[in-house]
Order: C-alpha cells, then sequence, then structure tokens
C-alpha cells in the first residue's frame, strides 16, 4: 500500500517535471534557430516590427524578406488586428517585450511613449522628410511618416462641380437639390473617426495656430461654442443632418459601396477609401475637393501613421531598427516598396511618386501647391475621439431638433472631460 | 391526438433550431462573394460558389501550421485541465472542512473578474517569470498552456464540483474499506462516473481555447506559433474587414471544432447508460 | 497516521492546480489591487504616484461609470431570465425522445461553436438588412427596424445577440442535469399517474437544483463580463447607452489611460459581482437535494 503511493506520487512529480522542462526545453530549441544563420556579425542580430496598419502586414513581410536576403538581419512582423494595437504596444513594453519597430500614430501617442521612442534626428534621411511633417517630442524627430494622407470631399465628377460645394450657401443648395433626386449629397458613416473625427478636424485647422488655440481650449480661456469656425461648423453639420440619411445606418463598407453606386454623390473620406472603391465597378471619375468650411479651399493633408524606433531595446537591437529604417528610406527597394507595394503618397522628398490613384493625386497635389490645413486631430487629448466626441456626434444624429449650436456646446463638454 | 402534438412539438422544434442557425447561413454565403456582390444584398445566395476565398485565407493564414499549433495548444490544455480540475473538485467537495471551502470559493469568485482588467498585470508577471526563473512563459506554447489551464480551472473545477456531490458516497467508502488508495478509489471508480460531466467539461473548454483570440495574441508573437484565430487578423483592417476572407477563415476555424463537437456529443448520451450506476 | 497520509493526498490532488491559478489568475488580480492605488498612466517608464485610496472615492461621483452600472444591471437580469429559459426550455425538448432531438441540440449549440468578435458583426448585418427588411414586408416597423441605433432597444439587441449566443451552452448544463435524473424515479411516477406539469414541478425542478445554481452561476457572471459582444455589435453606442462595465473599465485603462483607476473600477466591479453572484449560488445550493 505505503509502496503503491509513493508511487503514484512520485510519478505525478515527474509528469509535472517533464511539463516543466518541455517549457523550457523548447526556449532553447528556438534560441538555437536564431544563431543558426551565417557567422558574421550582422546576421546574429534580430528585429521585430509591430505596426497598426494591417492593409500592409503581407506587403512588410515581403519586404523584410528582401531586407534578410540583402543584409542577413533577421525581421520578424508581429500581427494585430486594426482595433487593438495600441494596447497591445503597451502591455507588450510594460512586460519588456516590446517590439524593435512600432508606429505611432501621432504626437499624444508619442508624448505618452516618450521614454521608449529613439533620437532619430540625425538619421540620413531626416533632413528630407516633408517639412512640418514629421513627428517630434522635445524637438527631436522621433518619428517618420509611412506617407502622407488627405481627406476631403470625395464627389463622383458626374454628380457634382467644385464650385457646386465653394461655400456654406453652395454646399447646402447642392445637398438639398440632390436630395430632391433622391441622392445622399454627402455620405458619412458611423465608425468614430469616419463620423466625427476627421471632419471635426475642419474648424480647429482654420485656426491661426491650432496648438495655441486647443492649448486655450485646454486650460478653459476659450470654448468653441464662442468661436466663429465652430459655430459656422455647426451650421455645416445641421445642414448634412437636415439633407441625408442618418449615418448611423451605415459602416463604412456601404458607405463607400452608395457612392461607387452612384447612390450618393459625395463622401467624406481620405485617399485610403481608394483602396476599397477599387473593389466594386466604378464607373465615373472621381476626385477630392476641400471641406467649405469658411470658404476654404485647401485640403486637410497630414500623417496618419509613423515609424518609430525603441530606444529601449539593447544598443545593437536599436542600432539594427535604425538600420532597416535607414534603408527603408533612402533603397530604390524601400522606395518601391513605400509608393507601389504600401501605395502611399510619400513623406519625403527625395521619394518619387508616379502612378498613383486619382484621390492620391490630388493629395499630392495640393501638398505639393502648399493648398492645405493640417490635421490638427493629432493634437487632440487621447482617444477623444471614440470616446467623447463619437457619442455626442450620435445623440447629434439621434436627436431630430438638436441644433448645430447645442451640438457644439456638447463638444465643448467632450473636450472638459476628455482633459480632465 | 396524441400523435398530432408529438409532429407539432418535432417541427416546432426543427423551426427554432434553424433560427438559431440563420446567422450561420450569412457566414456561409459571404464567404463566397466580393465587396461588391456583398454590398449589393448580404442575404442572396452567392453567384457562383467557387472556393477561392478559402484557398487565399488558407494561404495567407498558413493554414496547416496554425492547425497543428491550435491542436496542440487545445488537446495537451484540456487533457490537462481534464485531469486536475476533477481530482481538485472531488478532493474538495468530499474534504468538508474550512480550507477546502476557501479555496472553492476563491476558485469560483475569481470567474468573476473581466479578463481585460487582468492582461496587463498578467503580462508583467509572465515576463517576471521569465526573466527571474528562467522558464519561458512568453511567446512559447507550453507557456499559453499553462495559462490555459490557469485560466479554465475555475469553471471547470465549478463543473465537476457540482456533480461530485450527485454522487452517492457510499461508493468509495466502500473502495475504500477494501484498502483501494485514493488515488486509486478516484480513477477506477469516481473518474468513471464522471464521464457526462468530463465530455460537457471537455466541450466548454475546447471551445473557449480552440477560439481565443486575446490571450494568444498577447503571448504569441513568433509568427510559426501562431494559432487558427490569430492568423486571422490579416482580414481586420483598421476600418473594414475583408469579409469574404474573414468568414472563410471563421468557417475553417469552426469546422474542426464543429466535429470534435458532433463526436463528443455521441459520449454524452452514451455516458448517460453507463452513469446509470446509481 | 491516517490524518498525515490524508494531507498527502489533499496536497496531491489539489495543489497542482492550485498553483497554476494562483500563478496565472490570482497574482496578477492582487498587482492589479496594487495598482489601484496609484495614478498611473500605463506606460512602464512613466511616474505612479501614490494616491490612497483617491481612485475610488472618484468612482462615485463618475456618472458615466455609474450610469453604466445601472445598464450592466439590467442586461444582466434581462439576459440571465432570456438564456435560462430558452435554453431549458430547450433542453427539455431536447430530451424528451423526439425524432428531430440530435439535430435540434447540435444546431442551438452551433452559435456557441462561434466564438470571438465576429458574431457581432454578422448581427450587425441581421438588425440593418433582416430587422428592416422585415418590417417593410409586414409593416411592423416599430417592432422590426435597426436596434442598434435606438437608445433603448440598442440593449435589447445586446440581450438578444447574447442570448442567441449563450442558450446552447446553458442548454448543454441542463441536459446534463435532466439526464442525470436516475430514470427509476421518472418511471415510478409516470405509473402513479402524474401528469407531464406534475413531474416536472415534483420532479424534474428540485433535481435540477444543481443544474440551476450553475446554470444561473455562468450567466450571471458572463453577463456581467460581458465584452466580445458589446465591442463588436454596439461599441458601446449608441451616444454610450449600451457601454457595460467591462467595457467602461477597458476605455478608462487603454482609452483614457487612467490606468490605476480603471483598476480601481475593476475592484469595485468585482466586489459587486462576487456580492451578488455568491449570494445566488449559496441560496440555491441550500435548495438542492442532494442524493
Amino acid at each position: 500500500m505505503k509502496f503503491q503511493k509513493r508511487t503514484w506520487s512520485s510519478l505525478f512529480i515527474i509528469a509535472l517535471l517533464l511539463l516543466l522542462s518541455a517549457c523550457s526545453g523548447s526556449d532553447e530549441g528556438s534560441t538555437g534557430k536564431e544563431n543558426s544563420g551565417d557567422s558574421d556579425e550582422a546576421s546574429t542580430q534580430k528585429i521585430t516590427i509591430f505596426q497598426s496598419k494591417v492593409e500592409i502586414s503581407d506587403q512588410l513581410e515581403a519586404l523584410a524578406k528582401e531586407y534578410t536576403t540583402e543584409t542577413g538581419v533577421e525581421v520578424e512582423v508581429w500581427g494585430t488586428t486594426g482595433d487593438d494595437y495600441f494596447e497591445q504596444l503597451q502591455i507588450r513594453l510594460n512586460s519588456d517585450q516590446g517590439p524593435s519597430i512600432f508606429s505611432l500614430q501621432n504626437v499624444t501617442e508619442a508624448e505618452k511613449m516618450k521614454s521608449y521612442v529613439a533620437d532619430l534626428s540625425s538619421e540620413a534621411y531626416a533632413k528630407d522628410i516633408a517639412p512640418g511633417m514629421e513627428l517630434k517630442v522635445e524637438d527631436k524627430i522621433v518619428g517618420v511618416p509611412y506617407g502622407v494622407e488627405g481627406f476631403g470631399l470625395v464627389y463622383n465628377k458626374d454628380l457634382v462641380k467644385p464650385e457646386d460645394v465653394a461655400d456654406y450657401e453652395s454646399f447646402v443648395s447642392t445637398l438639398e437639390k440632390l436630395k430632391a433626386e433622391d441622392i445622399t449629397g454627402l455620405g458619412l458613416s458611423k465608425e468614430a473617426y469616419f463620423l466625427i473625427g476627421h471632419i471635426s478636424n475642419y474648424p480647429f485647422s482654420l485656426q491661426s495656430d491650432h496648438y495655441e488655440f486647443i492649448d486655450k481650449l485646454t486650460s478653459g480661456d476659450v470654448t468653441m461654442a464662442e468661436t466663429k469656425e465652430f459655430q459656422e461648423f455647426g451650421k455645416f453639420m445641421e445642414a448634412i443632418k437636415a439633407n441625408t440619411p442618418s449615418p448611423l445606418d451605415v459602416t463604412y463598407d456601404k458607405e463607400v459601396g452608395d457612392f461607387a453606386a452612384g447612390k450618393s454623390a459625395m463622401i467624406h473620406q481620405g485617399n485610403w477609401a481608394y483602396g476599397m472603391l477599387a473593389d466594386f465597378d466604378v464607373d465615373f471619375e472621381v476626385g477630392m475637393l476641400p471641406f467649405p468650411l469658411n470658404g476654404t479651399d485647401k485640403l486637410a493633408v497630414g500623417v496618419g501613421n509613423n515609424w518609430a524606433v525603441n530606444g529601449k531595446k539593447d544598443e545593437a537591437e536599436t542600432k539594427a531598427a535604425k538600420d532597416f529604417l535607414n534603408w527603408m528610406f533612402t533603397s530604390e527597394t524601400g522606395h518601391r516598396y513605400i509608393v507601389e507595394e504600401f501605395g502611399f503618397v510619400p513623406a519625403l522628398t527625395t521619394i518619387e511618386a508616379n502612378d498613383l490613384d486619382p484621390l492620391s493625386q490630388d493629395v499630392l497635389n495640393a501638398s505639393n501647391s502648399g493648398q492645405t490645413i493640417p490635421w490638427a486631430q493629432n493634437y487632440y487629448p487621447a482617444n477623444i475621439v471614440p470616446n467623447d466626441f463619437a457619442p455626442k456626434a450620435e445623440e447629434f444624429f439621434l436627436s431630430k431638433d438638436m441644433t448645430g449650436e447645442e451640438f457644439i456646446e456638447n463638444l465643448d463638454d467632450a473636450w472638459k472631460n476628455a482633459v480632465k | 391526438m396524441k400523435k398530432f402534438y408529438k409532429i407539432l412539438k418535432e417541427l416546432l422544434l426543427l423551426i427554432a433550431a434553424l433560427f438559431f442557425l440563420s446567422p450561420i447561413y450569412i457566414i456561409i454565403v459571404n464567404s463566397f462573394k466580393d465587396r461588391q456582390e456583398l454590398y449589393e444584398n448580404v442575404l442572396a445566395l452567392p453567384k457562383e460558389f467557387s472556393f477561392q476565398y478559402y484557398i487565399e485565407a488558407m494561404e495567407k493564414m498558413n493554414f496547416l501550421n496554425a492547425l497543428a499549433n491550435s491542436l496542440y495548444i487545445t488537446i495537451l490544455s484540456v487533457l490537462i485541465i481534464v485531469v486536475l480540475s476533477s481530482m481538485t473538485a472531488w478532493m474538495l467537495a468530499r474534504t468538508d472542512n474550512k480550507l477546502s471551502k476557501i479555496i472553492f470559493m476563491i476558485f469560483i469568485a475569481t470567474m468573476l473578474i473581466p479578463f481585460q482588467t487582468l492582461m496587463m498585470p498578467l503580462m508583467q508577471f509572465m515576463s517576471t517569470i521569465t526573466n527571474t526563473l528562467h522558464i519561458p512563459m512568453i511567446n512559447t506554447r507550453e507557456g499559453l498552456i499553462f495559462m490555459h489551464i490557469g485560466f479554465s480551472s475555475s469553471i471547470s473545477v465549478f463543473l465537476y464540483h457540482g456533480f461530485v456531490k450527485s454522487i452517492p458516497i457510499t461508493l468509495e467508502e466502500a473502495a475504500t474499506i477494501d484498502g483501494a488508495s485514493k488515488f486509486g478509489v478516484f480513477w477506477r471508480i469516481i473518474f468513471p462516473i464522471l464521464k457526462p460531466i468530463t465530455v460537457t467539461v471537455m466541450i466548454l473548454n475546447v471551445i473557449n481555447i480552440w477560439n481565443d483570440y486575446l490571450l494568444p495574441s498577447l503571448t504569441l508573437t513568433d509568427k510559426g506559433l501562431r494559432t487558427i484565430p490569430l492568423s486571422t487578423f490579416y482580414f481586420f483592417g483598421e476600418f473594414t474587414i475583408q469579409w469574404n476572407l474573414a468568414m472563410a477563415g471563421l468557417m475553417l476555424t469552426i469546422i474542426p471544432v464543429v466535429i470534435f463537437y458532433v463526436l463528443a456529443q455521441k459520449h454524452i448520451i452514451k455516458g448517460i447508460g453507463e452513469g446509470a450506476v446509481k | 497516521m491516517q490524518n498525515k497520509n490524508n494531507k498527502g493526498w489533499y496536497l496531491l490532488f489539489t495543489a497542482p492546480l492550485f498553483i497554476i491559478f494562483l500563478t496565472v489568475v490570482v497574482i496578477p488580480f492582487v498587482i492589479g489591487i496594487y495598482y489601484s492605488f496609484f495614478k498611473w498612466d500605463g506606460i512602464g517608464a512613466n511616474p505612479k504616484v501614490f494616491v490612497g485610496f483617491d481612485n475610488f472615492i472618484k468612482l462615485f461621483g463618475d456618472t458615466r461609470f455609474l450610469e453604466s452600472t445601472w445598464k450592466t444591471t439590467l442586461f444582466t437580469i434581462l439576459a440571465v431570465i432570456s438564456v435560462n429559459i430558452v435554453g431549458l426550455v430547450f433542453a427539455l425538448l431536447v430530451t424528451s425522445k423526439l425524432r428531430t432531438s440530435n439535430a435540434a441540440r447540435t444546431m442551438v449549440f452551433m452559435p456557441y461553436l462561434i466564438g470571438g468578435l465576429i458574431l457581432g458583426y454578422i448581427w450587425q448585418f441581421i438588425f440593418l438588412d433582416v430587422f428592416t427588411l422585415i418590417g417593410e414586408v409586414t409593416g411592423l416597423e416599430n417592432v422590426f427596424f435597426n436596434w442598434l441605433i435606438d437608445m433603448d432597444f440598442a440593449l435589447y439587441a445586446l440581450v438578444f445577440v447574447f442570448t442567441w449566443q449563450m442558450a446552447g451552452y446553458i442548454m448543454i448544463i441542463y441536459i446534463a442535469g435532466i439526464q442525470s435524473i436516475p430514470n427509476d424515479v421518472m418511471e415510478a411516477s409516470m405509473i402513479d399517474g402524474a401528469s407531464w406539469w406534475q413531474r416536472l414541478k415534483n420532479i424534474t425542478f428540485p433535481l435540477l437544483m444543481p443544474a440551476f445554481t450553475i446554470s444561473l452561476f455562468l450567466t450571471l457572471s458572463s453577463a456581467f463580463k460581458i465584452y466580445d459582444v458589446n465591442l463588436s455589435l454596439t461599441g458601446g453606442g449608441p451616444a454610450n447607452s449600451t457601454e457595460m462595465f467591462a467595457m467602461n473599465i477597458y476605455n478608462e485603462i487603454f482609452g483614457y489611460g487612467n490606468y490605476g483607476y480603471g483598476q480601481a473600477k475593476a475592484i469595485i466591479f468585482f466586489l459587486i459581482v462576487a456580492a451578488i453572484t455568491l449570494t445566488q449560488v449559496y441560496i440555491t445550493k441550500k435548495r438542492e437535494v442532494e442524493l
């Protein structure tokens, strides 16, 4: 009896030990794999990339492969879906499992990650970044744009002429005219950024100094409700609500589908929407026009994503990461990938862009001729768009009698909540 | 008259079940459509049933490799969970003292913690274990299995505990008098009786572990280690989903669990016959 | 000696699982409690400031959190009732020896096999396209419309989808319970001429008490913790009207970057749910019939 018990317990302990050793065993296996490359120094280095634009994952992996063949440095691209990227990045950095290269959307994110981002100011390509497009924290360049992007009124050239939407009066009468023909004048969709995020950008961008304005708004020195551009923006939103179907019923897919089918004449979107538009049979010409708040004729052009290097990794890895970015921004292969494979409007003056799609071409033209207003949304408090602006916008579109003025007051409250 | 009622019941049941199944129709038909077709009508049958999106999804997901990972992780986790949690539950249910009650309470109370609030400290702690004890918890399949066991233990112990209580204690007392050790009593007498609930525990854990996205997405970064749900990330863009690929990927994900479920179900029914020991 | 042996067995049977469980669940939870006393944005290198109980005090003035508490409670009550009724009815039907039983059992369970986020997206299609279509065809446009953009109905939509997903799971538990009812008891009652309802009330339900305990606890806890369906179906909208607890906490931690405050919410949340569910388990356990 006694003997039997002891055998059982020892068997059990052995089983547990086996399990644990299986764990540690597999680790040796994987490190062994890493070192099994060539014997020269560079090849033992491995870098990892973690980024949020799922649409380019495939192409990025291909680029990484080319880099490995050329230099021997192993590059691993991690995957994540678009919506939980920043949470995952945060968790990984906190548990010392961070990637060597990661993406950041804007200054607010960069400020948050201040202690992790490496200084890229002295990199060779840094001087070539289009003016004002670099991601800076405390005067150091910490992020290089993926590309520039622009948004505005994406329009069907058969249904709308540029002079139809040149100012508030013409904009409203165009919406009314289209409504009478049973066509949606301007389509928005329910995703936070497409519902309110991008469009809310205009009254901020039109301030003479939007940084200062945002600071004052945060400190409570000004309110949106008392600012002229916002009052006008409220009127625009009211006109959109009055003359188009509720965007809360519309997904991004449907927004673009309706536009492609000719059911809506304009949608408020950016050049990225072309990728989706190409999936539909579109038998008319498309282009992008400025949203005529205060009669402006400039497109909102900015940067949606930036590459950043993790400065908290050991020196060799940080250097290898910088080398990779340097290669991507200076080599011919890198340039080809950025323009042709990723489909970006390049943000580096040294990269030439040919054969852009019509929307990207409009963005590039505006950017080259300086007809642009900035993306003030990059300086909004973190996540204010999904957390605070979107609920207010939903409320606005749900309640038939909320005026544009009340909506702006609500946005003031949302801002206060986000910065408290 | 009685027959009429029976037929009515049959029909009602079938209609209700079809209603439950109907959203799955949407998944299937749309896995054959391109974006234009999907936009035109979500409900219509596809113009043609070509498996191109399935093939494309399989290629992008690196399906066979992901399948192997998923199988390895799920099978190992579930087997260990069944062994450990049935033993624990039986011991806790049969040893009626304060300690047992406290342990059992801790097990069930933690079922109420949303995973989202645990993930950051969990990853920090796992990384500490990796760095100090040199047991690689992160980015290994075994580490993930370990965590799956931990997270599934509450519900498994809870389910077993409830059913152990319904087994007459006299059975094991008789065996103990015959001189069998606790180990022998458990494996030779109790565990066979627990078969129906074991199958239930297995089904639930297989599904949860097989479909889990969040935990593997935090722990596995190596491309070669990705499970099936992890490999579908390619189809979920920043603002839009590649519906056809995502739906095809989803079908590929659930087919193995459906097979498992149908097979396991037979055992539940069979298990009842055997369980009639009482 | 016997006693000492028993201790050894006790340890051998319970310790392995309990140790794994401690490492994976309990210790991280305790670390989380520790963070709830700090003001911290969740970035490792950024400063953590000790604030004592401030985070907990702040909670009671947070209207969005309180609103979400109320919404979660309402959702949970509705969800627990509907999941258990649907699950139990199906369990009774499929165990009553009908020809369609097997097929039905698999079909009802199917939704649970499809986990994750994509369910919510599919239901978005259904509410948007199918519901509006039914509304147009039948003329019942005030019942069948897109529930997701109505501040009140969005919550019912959540209950609806949650029931659709969970009912099969709960059905499985009830089936196991029904099938463990000894056959002879049933047969004896049939011979005695008890009607279907009498058998249900006097035999099935009392003997199903353990299954009730389990099912209620499972639905209660998963309804309270609901996150995936919430995120993919309504995203908390419209206008935050369906932002449940777990989502509110998640947004606090990762959306606003208030890590410590979010953890404080999580702990309060845990205490509330634990109090409710443990009371429920205690009450139903008392009513269980031990064999």
